[in-house]
């Protein structure tokens, strides 16, 4: 079954959406839909008042949000199972500790997308705001597996805590990207911001383009060309290819196991 | 308002009922021979009656507790409190004040004690009191390491300590002598821990022997009704369980004198799992809870209470920064550290037990080894919350020591290998029966505490704190024992209906229990030529301003002790 849900109008304050995911709504007819009760700001209101309504067959569970806002929040959260399609752009919360299913943005994405994420795979073809694939505010057990691809641009501290997964972010991104990484993947191939992999103590981040600059508590291992980075031994380990100085760190924690690969043609003055 | 509560079958060990079919009468708030025919009847056919449960000790106000919510949003999270009519809620290890009353209501607990309040920050522990409903409270103020404690000690002059002792727990309107890290806070002060009972601190060159032992004798002067509450040195270290021994016994010959109350003992343990470890590092880490339950078997001096971890994410905090500061290192989580001037200290670190580790599988076997080896009528109910587990699982330990089955399941399917391997639980036969439950969460901690005179029994004129449990007293199915304990049928707090089926159905604000205790005049004139100095001198704020003042709680429960004799 596939729920098609069209915006009426823009709206201005803000709705969440986590009520309403592909897996729930299988067995509701239009009617059932309508009346699913939601939070507009500090109101409760219901999804037939702000959105039309439309349920067509499909072979998988599926929802898709026509004529979007960003103020649309909490799409996909805790979702397991199924496709959920954003035409246009989705609000904060994207795929909130989701655990398995697929979600694309066709638009930008809000701040916190993918926070907390546990499986699945999240595709955001405009732009990533702060926190992609962070953790809940003072948290220290961030995105722990999945994959979130970005075609655009993100913004800072992206993967914080993150424990396990894949970022890959195809245009560039702002500071602290991978700040306090205890494992996983991070891979940016336009430019990143300062201080990149603060406090990180496992885990790795390629960047393909131009860095800001390495933190002083960084160590320099040498250049390798065309690694297979492993973030545990046991890893099949994913290649990427290229010229790169390798550091690990981050050398403020006892005992790091951190890697950075930061791209030797993209940076040619970094070691001088 | 009176209530009759009819058909229950009631356990009170002190006053020996050990499931006798017998109704509870109840009259303005206190439990009374008989009652009118106006008395509002309620048939509890087939559930367990109890006193109403008491903490001996937990962290539920001050300064730390709330240092703790602040740096962790992320808890706060983790559950929420929203009932209508109620005050909302939020926080798992470390609640809300409001939350924090209603889930104790919640599980027929009626009493509870902070068990760290710097006497400098004791207004904030009695502001968030005002804001704690449905539970008697009092706190334990920190003398462990103060400095005019340890300069009246180290000149061996107990006169002026008691007095200064009693001066501070009328200004902090404390309940008990709390020590915490003897002389080791204060090392902290020089980026420095002690190590052992004899291990001296700078500048004040004052061993924890010294000061255990010589607060001893200053609470049996003074007659307060609550032992010493000690927290011996070496706080989590493996090999620590000789310096809890040692401890214990250095002040095994001075007699209990308490001037209220029916306390037989002179010192209490507090979280005796975190001072039960053996072996020499976390490598070779054992359990020596059957050890140390025989050494407490044969005193006859000591109650303790466990500090049960229940394998949780939790935040512990102490006033024992030093080992605060090990464990942030241990994890490299984030870490609050404090220090207040001429008192204490204190650390904040977030912590997750979880039961694949296997240090921490021990930890929790340790607990249970405590509990099942030692003389039920010495050992109190606590997971010194947060530090160990939240209290809200007190209901899953009393399934653990009720129900062999359970514990066995834990410890074959849940946990590390090592529990078994490096503790006696899997031998203990030992299922705890519904009157020892009564015992370790009401009995014991009532007398321990000093208040068996008016609370933890349901005799003729104690105050009617009752629980109410749906079970079975020979119940052995351990997911009926952790509901039924976890969510009262009834609980009544002062004579009223404050819980019903699980649910908080009236807000009610408890006392606040301190200590008033009255001292010679002469001796208090000489104490303040000292004290009037020490302001002046070293504090940052001045001696007027230092006192809690009389509005900060809903009302004040005093006891009043009479130490004029001391001079």
């Amino acid at each position: 079954m596939e729920l098609i849900l069209t915006l009426k109008e823009d709206i201005t304050v803000p709705v969440e959406l986590d009520a309403i995911l592909p897996e729930k709504i299988q067995d509701m007819s239009e009617e059932d839909i309508k009346n699913i009760e939601i939070p507009q700001g500090r109101a409760r209101i219901k999804i037939g008042d702000i959105f039309d309504v439309e349920l067509k067959d499909s072979e998988i569970p599926k929802m898709t949000v026509k004529n979007s806002s960003a103020k649309l929040k909490r799409i996909g959260e805790g979702m397991t199972t199924g496709e959920i399609v954003v035409e246009g752009d989705a609000g904060m919360h994207l795929g909130v500790e989701m655990k398995g299913g697929k979600i694309v943005v066709n638009g930008n994405a809000d701040n916190w997308a993918g926070q907390g994420m546990k499986g699945g795979e999240i595709i955001i073809k405009g732009n990533a705001e702060d926190y992609l694939g962070s953790t809940y505010r003072g948290g220290y057990k961030g995105m722990s597996g999945g994959t979130l691809i970005v075609e655009g641009d993100a913004g800072h501290e992206i993967g914080e805590h993150m424990t396990n997964g894949v970022i890959h972010v195809k245009g560039s991104a702002k500071s602290l990207t991978g700040i306090h990484l205890s494992g996983g993947i991070i891979i940016i191939d336009g430019d990143v911001g300062d201080r990149i992999g603060g406090e990180m103590i496992k885990g790795a981040i390629v960047v393909k383009g131009k860095v800001g600059n390495v933190l002083p508590t960084f160590k320099f291992e040498g250049i390798v060309e065309d690694p297979v980075i492993k973030i545990r031994k046991k890893d099949e380990g994913v290649k990427v290819e290229g010229k790169f100085y390798k550091y690990s760190g981050d050398y403020c924690l006892t005992k790091p196991k951190g890697q950075l690969y930061i791209s030797v043609d993209s940076n040619p003055d970094l070691r001088k | 308002m009176e209530y009759i509560i009819k058909n229950g079958i009631v356990f009170d060990p002190l006053n020996n009922i050990d499931g006798e079919k017998m109704d509870i009468c109840v009259r303005d708030g206190v439990i009374v021979e008989s009652v009118s025919n106006e008395a509002k009847e309620i048939d509890v056919s087939g559930c367990v009656v109890m006193p109403g449960g008491i903490d001996p000790h937990t962290h539920i106000a001050g300064p730390k507790v709330n240092t703790g919510r602040i740096m962790r949003p992320e808890d706060s999270y983790l559950d929420i409190y929203n009932k209508k009519g109620f005050k909302i809620g939020t926080g798992f290890s470390i609640p809300t004040t409001y939350k924090t009353g209603y889930e104790y209501s919640e599980m027929g607990y009626t009493t509870a004690f902070e068990a760290a309040m710097p006497p400098l920050k004791a207004k904030h522990v009695h502001e968030e009191f005002v804001d704690t409903p449905q539970v008697d409270k009092g706190a334990l103020t920190l003398f462990g390491n103060n400095w005019i404690v340890m300069d009246y000690l180290k000149e061996g002059n107990y006169e002026l300590c008691a007095a200064y002792v009693a001066w501070v727990l009328n200004a902090s309107k404390g309940f008990a002598i709390k020590i915490v890290n003897p002389g080791g806070t204060e090392a902290w002060g020089w980026g420095k821990n002690v190590h052992g009972l004899d291990d001296p601190n700078p500048y004040f060159n004052i061993t924890g022997r010294e000061i255990v032992r010589g607060l001893t004798i200053v609470n049996e002067m003074l007659g307060l009704p609550h032992s010493v509450h000690v927290h011996p040195n070496d706080l989590g270290h493996p090999g620590n369980w000789k310096t809890t021994i040692e401890t214990m016994d250095c002040a095994k010959d001075i007699e209990p004198k308490p001037k209220y109350g029916k306390r037989e003992t002179i010192y209490h343990n507090a979280h005796l799992q975190f001072h039960s470890y053996g072996g020499t590092s976390w490598r070779d880490f054992e359990s020596r809870g059957v050890e140390i339950a025989e050494h407490i078997n044969k005193s006859n001096h000591i109650t303790i209470d466990v500090g049960q971890i229940t394998l949780d994410e939790t935040t512990t905090m102490t006033a024992d920064g030093p080992m605060e500061y090990d464990l942030h290192m241990s994890t490299g989580n984030k870490w609050a550290n404090c220090d207040v001037e001429l008192e204490t200290g204190s650390g904040v670190v977030p912590f997750h037990y979880s039961p694949k580790g296997p240090v921490y599988s021990v930890q929790w076997a340790i607990g249970l080894d405590i509990f099942l080896n030692t003389d039920t009528d010495k050992v109190l109910l606590t997971t010194d919350h947060p530090n160990g587990g939240p209290f809200i699982r007190y209901s899953r330990i009393i399934a653990w020591l009720m129900s062999k089955k359970y514990r066995d399941y834990w410890l074959n399917e849940k946990v590390h290998k090592w529990a078994k391997a490096r503790s006696s639980v899997g031998d203990c036969d030992k299922e705890y029966t519904m009157y020892e439950v009564a015992k370790i969460s009401r009995a014991n901690p009532a007398k321990a505490l000093g208040l068996s005179l008016e609370r933890g029994h349901l005799g003729v004129g104690a105050i009617a704190d009752i629980a109410v449990y749906d079970i079975d007293p020979e119940e052995k199915d351990a997911n009926t024992i952790e509901k039924a304990f976890r969510y009262a049928k009834y609980t009544f707090k002062n004579g009223k209906m404050v819980v019903k089926d699980g649910s908080v159905v009236k807000e009610v604000f408890g006392d606040t229990i301190h200590v008033n205790v009255k001292i010679n005049e002469e001796l208090e004139k000489e104490l303040m030529k000292d004290l009037k100095e020490r302001f002046k001198r070293d504090y940052t704020i001045q001696m007027d301003n230092y006192p809690v003042p009389n509005e900060l709680a809903r009302s004040w429960r005093s006891i009043n002790i009479d130490a004029t004799d001391i001079s």
